[in-house]
């Protein structure tokens, strides 16, 4: 079996914990309890016939990403950058945690995600503002950890990536 | 010029040779001849160039050296030969391949069983010392009352401890490199755990601004240890119940060690597949020790209470054997003490013993000599002929049971006499006289201390009636009612005295003997005397009698008249009627005590 480490990568908030959960259990809850640290799971996939194993760190979203530390980081083989589309704040963070992933773990795939695509109405982040970000991804896509609207299909398109890199 | 001509034939003609003069080239010879000749050899041997064993000998070792340096290459081509020569020699002297593996096979084989074998003492050993003792009675009860099965409890209290996970995990990503699990454990999501224990370390390292190398080594969450061991490329973390030994973290760094240096190119390259670290399994497993508590030295409750058991059986078993052996000999002593039995053998009959012999029929039923001593009836039998026992003890009981005395009499036997005495039945005395012939052991009887009650009451109704006199009046043969109501008492003893006659086989006569006062005439006296007799004679044969023989007779004047006078009484008591008992001799001496008999 193929096991590979992937970080889970995004402000406070975004909804990292919740798109973990949705992931490995199916299941939403729209209270919020901070991520206190790391907190990992698994999830086991099938991708081009492999037997894949994602090992999957929840990191706590701290907008002041100088603290997130560097070695929770190291070892992974790829990364989710989770950006709330409710809120524009989110896109600044991501930028910044995503030049620390390549700084410290170099250029492993990753996949960018908008979450909370269920709230369409409260939502502020244009397509433009996340070009840099979106051209250098793996895989870009509008997601809710509610609905679980393209939550299994951003973990795969990043597996593959994984298995290809 | 002969020194051209005679030139190697090998060395091609140079341009020199062809262009030049003849003493250039004797010049040149002459300067350069020892080099030519190198040269020539040297050409020789390049062109006929062979590499000889000799060589590839030489540099073999060191070129297979630098080759396997550079790449795989070499390993590759060689594998398929190996592979193959290793194949055809198994298969051409298979005993040569077994013995240099056994040494290593050998071992791996031996720890395995001894491994087995181990486990299975130790589960075997831990069930028996607690399942019977009071501390597993007290444990039972904890695994009852906590709902946790009785072996969790068991370990619980007799673990000192036992690594119960390891963990190898590969240091930069936190991924799991494999995983073992001591018996019984069950452990879901070590990939978290494995990814956690690194997140910690990671978060520890930070915090303190330790190195790489560095690092935290344990852990504590309730009763378990976490012990991790760094390497450079891999953590070996172990999950361990109880307090662990300092020497086992020796085993783990020395477990770490050899992972690392067998496994340091895989460990270096992982890229997330963990097949490759599948056969670090051993090693691991090496890690999954244990220790028990010592129980103190002392051999188990459940085998004191087996023994105390056993020794009980045992002398119960004894006590029976020694019991039965108790009542057979004192059966042997009764039987043979036993009046009447004689026995003649005893013999084992299937399962009973039984005995052979003669037995009076008035001895006693052996059956009750069983009971009275415990002697089982099933395990004894008895098979005796009848015969008369002439021991004095036989004939006594026989003269008993012949001759049946009453309770007044006491017998007694001395030599062959048998002796009564006390009182008796006149109708047993008579059948005691006919029947002590037809009792063998007895000759004689004696009868001199016997009384016969029946003579003795006869004899006293005798005098009884002797003393009766019945009055008349003077000059009269008439009664007063006084003297009918005596002579009704007269009949009485009369009857009385007819009955025991006759048992006694007499017929006695009853005198009835009339008299009178001497006054008056001698005749008329006489006459007088004689009709009182009659009159009561009269009276007194109203009812008949069935022996007795009753006569009247006229005594005429009392001759104790004067006597009777002197008294004061006048003549009346003489004018009575008097009574006699008179019996044939014959009969009275029938009446003698002593019998002999042949
Ligand atoms: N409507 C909606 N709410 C969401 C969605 N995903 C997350 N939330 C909510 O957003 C809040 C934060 O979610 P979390 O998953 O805890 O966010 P996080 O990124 O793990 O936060 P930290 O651990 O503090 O960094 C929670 O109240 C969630 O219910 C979504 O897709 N739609
Ligand atoms: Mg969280």
């Amino acid at each position: 079996m193929i096991q590979k480490k992937i970080c889970m990568l995004g402000g406070f908030a975004v909804g990292k914990t919740s798109l973990v959960k949705r992931l490995v259990s199916g299941i939403f809850s729209d209270k919020y309890l901070t991520t206190v640290g790391v907190k990992i799971d698994k999830k086991s996939l099938s991708v081009q016939g492999k037997e894949l194993l994602l090992v999957l760190w929840d990191l706590y979203g701290d907008d002041d990403f100088q603290k997130v530390r560097a070695s929770y980081l190291q070892g992974s083989s790829g990364y989710i950058l989770v950006i709330d589309g409710t809120r524009k704040e989110t896109v600044d963070v991501a930028c910044k945690l995503h030049d620390l992933a390549q700084k410290t773990i170099g250029p492993v795939p990753f996949v960018l995600l908008l979450n909370k695509h269920d709230l369409v109405d409260e939502w502020v982040v244009e397509c433009p503002m996340v070009s840099d970000l979106s051209d250098q991804a793996c895989f870009v896509s509008m997601v809710s950890a509610k609905t679980g609207e393209g939550v299994e299909a951003a973990f795969s398109a990043l597996s593959e990536a994984m298995l290809k890199f | 010029m002969e020194r051209t001509r005679r030139s190697s034939p090998i060395s091609p003609p140079s341009e020199y040779d062809k262009g030049g003069s003849e003493d250039f080239s004797a010049l040149r010879r002459l300067l350069l001849s020892p080099e030519q000749v190198q040269l020539d050899r040297l050409r020789q041997r390049l062109d006929t160039f062979v590499v000889g064993p000799q060589e590839v000998s030489r540099v073999l070792p060191d070129a297979i050296r630098l080759r396997a340096r550079q790449d795989n290459r070499l390993l590759a081509s060689m594998l398929p030969i190996t592979q193959e020569a290793l194949a055809l020699s198994i298969k051409q002297s298979p005993q040569l391949i077994s013995d240099s593996l056994a040494p290593i096979l050998g071992s791996a084989i031996r720890k395995a069983i001894s491994r087995a074998m181990r486990e299975m003492l130790q589960s075997l050993n831990q069930t028996l010392e607690y399942s019977m003792s009071w501390q597993g009675l007290q444990w039972r009860w904890e695994a009852w009352k906590t709902g946790r099965p009785f072996v969790e409890v068991v370990l619980l209290h007799t673990l000192q401890f036992r690594v119960e996970q390891v963990f190898l995990i590969h240091k930069k990503t936190g991924l799991l490199l494999n995983h073992v699990m001591a018996e019984g454990i069950s452990s879901q999501g070590e990939a978290a755990i494995s990814g956690m224990l690194t997140a910690i370390q990671d978060f520890v390292r930070d915090s303190f601004q330790q190195s790489q190398d560095e690092g935290l080594e344990s852990l504590r969450i309730g009763d378990l240890t976490v012990w991790i061991e760094q390497g450079s490329a891999a953590i070996l973390a172990t999950v361990i119940r109880g307090a662990p030994p300092v020497k086992l973290r020796d085993v783990l760094q020395n477990t770490l060690e050899s992972i690392h240096a067998q496994y340091s190119e895989s460990l270096q390259h992982f890229q997330g597949d963990d097949s490759v670290f599948l056969e670090t399994r051993p090693f691991l497993e090496d890690c999954l020790q244990a220790q028990f508590v010592k129980k103190r030295k002392g051999l188990p409750v459940a085998f004191w209470v087996l023994s105390v058991l056993l020794l009980a059986l045992l002398g119960w078993w004894a006590y029976q054997a020694s019991l039965n052996h108790q009542q057979w000999t004192e059966l042997l002593k009764r039987i043979a003490a036993e009046p009447g039995i004689v026995v003649t053998s005893i013999q084992e009959e299937g399962g009973r013993r039984v005995f052979h012999g003669l037995r009076d029929p008035l001895a006693v039923d052996p059956e009750r000599l069983l009971e009275e001593v415990g002697y089982p009836p099933h395990a004894a039998g008895f098979h005796f002929e009848p015969f008369i026992a002439l021991t004095p003890e036989m004939v006594y009981t026989r003269a008993l049971k012949v001759l049946q005395p009453p309770e007044s009499v006491s017998v007694s036997l001395d030599g062959d006499r048998l002796m009564l005495m006390g009182k008796s039945s006149h109708a047993w005395m008579t059948r005691v006289d006919q029947a002590h012939f037809s009792i063998p052991g007895i000759t004689e009887v004696s009868m001199e201390r016997l009384i016969d009650t029946d003579v003795k009451q006869f004899e006293t109704l005798r005098e009884d009636l002797e003393g009766q006199t019945i009055l008349f009046l003077a000059g009269q043969g008439r009664l007063t009612d006084r003297e009918l109501v005596k002579i009704q008492q007269v009949k009485h003893i009369l009857q009385e005295l007819d009955k025991k006659a006759m048992q006694l086989g007499r017929e006695p006569s009853i005198y009835l003997m009339g008299y009178s006062s001497p006054v008056g005439s001698q005749s008329t006296n006489v006459s007088l005397s004689e009709m009182r007799a009659q009159k009561v004679l009269e009276i007194l044969s109203e009812s008949p009698f069935q022996v007795l023989k009753l006569s009247a007779i006229g005594k005429g004047v009392d001759p104790d008249v004067e006597s009777v006078a002197a008294e004061g009484q006048g003549y009346s008591a003489s004018r009575r009627v008097s009574f006699k008992v008179v019996e044939p001799k014959i009969t009275q001496t029938r009446e003698v005590g002593a019998r002999t008999g042949r």
